[in-house]
């Protein structure tokens, strides 16, 4: 998975969470759809996180934690919201374009 | 196969070499977050498990130290901090230089961060000294040395924060993670690797090198912006308003032949004043920098 694909699904992930979520917490609930064949290692996506965040996409904050280090929580911001919304056009876009060519509905 | 996490991170510590050192410490911090996490539920799930054999399947899962490094080195090539953006080579001429400083982010950025300085000096200063006086008075007690050891914590948050308003402001890159202390340890244990990390006292001698440089960042910069603006607007509140040029407690009208070269005066004042900002900026980033980043 590519760190494009991989923003997206981060980001699709936190806009449909009810509440901030950290980073293992991300990676277990990417883990549950992605049992098979591993797409993207865990470690990976927490470059994305920061990325995201910088961009504005995100916002965190440090909650210390019961059993072990701070956790750094992440949530979507509004402008996070709208791109999304727009990354997922684009996305379905894609994916029927990708879709045609693989099935041969596209004339050459 | 790494026994503990210790030596993940020294692994991913020497992958990363050459990097930015806030970069490996944000790095650093998330593997052993997530580290520590994963090996907590492991734990809970099978007790009894030793940290090697419980690591194996967790960093088959979360990357080699050498993928998790390229992962943050992709990633970082294409991310800096938003006022430090690689800009094209300057091209435009001395004067339009000069005075485009007013337009500046980065100047602004600067700017800020010097009147912003008045706020976070006495803040962070204030707490280093006061706090540092009271806990270090404590310490006389048995109840002293949690004391002391949670004025430590702050002020390594504070740190953390003032990295945060360094890098938003002056476009230098700051850690972005806060360091972790290993929660295997025991409260004695903890204090100690607290007052032995080099960390801790060099954020102290920030957080209290602050309180004096913040003192001077504002009254500096506060005083030439508004001598600038003061020289601009004179020809207005002198020969419309009729106000006279507040010197000292002595109220002085200029003479109407000097007035213009007193506004023409404020009119240069004011982009010195930026680029001095930018400058002395860079160089307070820079010690920032040196100080609160681990190396």
């Amino acid at each position: 998975m590519n760190s494009g694909i991989a923003s997206l699904v981060l980001l699709s992930v936190l806009g449909q969470a009810d509440e901030p979520m950290y980073g293992y917490q991300i990676a277990k609930f990417i883990e549950t759809h992605d049992e098979k064949i591993p797409m993207m290692k865990q470690g990976a996506l927490y470059p994305v996180l920061r990325s995201l965040e910088s961009s504005g996409l995100l916002e965190s904050f440090v909650n210390p934690s019961v059993s072990g280090p701070p956790r750094r929580y992440y949530k979507i911001t509004d402008i996070g919201q709208e791109t999304l919304n727009h990354w997922i056009e684009i996305w379905e876009h894609t994916k029927d374009f990708v879709d045609n060519i693989l099935k041969g509905k596209t004339d050459v | 196969m790494y026994k503990n996490v210790h030596e993940y991170l020294e692994e991913l510590k020497k992958e990363l070499e050459g990097c930015d050192p806030a970069l490996i410490q944000d790095a650093l911090s998330d593997a052993e977050g997530h580290l520590r996490t994963a090996l907590e539920e492991e734990h809970a799930s099978k007790p009894g498990l030793s940290e090697t054999v419980a690591l194996k399947p967790i960093i088959q899962k979360y990357g080699t130290p050498s993928e998790i490094a390229s992962a943050y080195r992709a990633i970082e090539s294409h991310i800096t901090p938003v006022l430090a953006a690689a800009r094209p080579k300057d091209t435009r001429s001395f004067w339009a230089r000069f005075f485009g400083v007013l337009a500046e982010a980065r100047a602004w950025g600067a700017f800020s961060y010097m009147l912003l300085a008045l706020f976070t000096g006495v803040l962070f200063g204030g707490w280093a000294l006061l706090g540092g006086l009271v806990s270090a008075c404590s310490l006389l007690f048995i109840i002293g040395l949690p004391i002391f050891g949670l004025f430590l914590l702050s002020i390594r948050g504070i740190a953390l924060l003032e990295g945060r308003i360094v890098e938003a402001l002056l476009g230098i890159r700051m850690p972005r993670r806060p360091l972790f202390l290993d929660k295997n340890l025991g409260w004695t244990d903890k204090f100690k690797a607290l007052v032995t990390d080099a960390y801790s006292w060099r954020a102290l001698l920030y957080a209290v090198l602050l309180f004096p440089l913040g003192l001077i960042y504002y009254g500096v910069f506060g005083l030439l912006f508004v001598l600038s603006l003061i020289f601009i607007t004179s020809p207005l509140f002198e020969l419309v308003f009729h106000i006279p040029l507040d010197l000292f407690g002595d109220n002085v009208f200029t003479p109407v032949w000097f007035l213009p070269v007193v506004c023409i005066a404020g009119f240069f004042l004011l982009p010195l004043t930026f680029h001095f900002a930018k400058f002395v900026g860079r160089v307070h980033g820079g010690f920032a920098k040196s100080i609160l980043v681990r190396k």
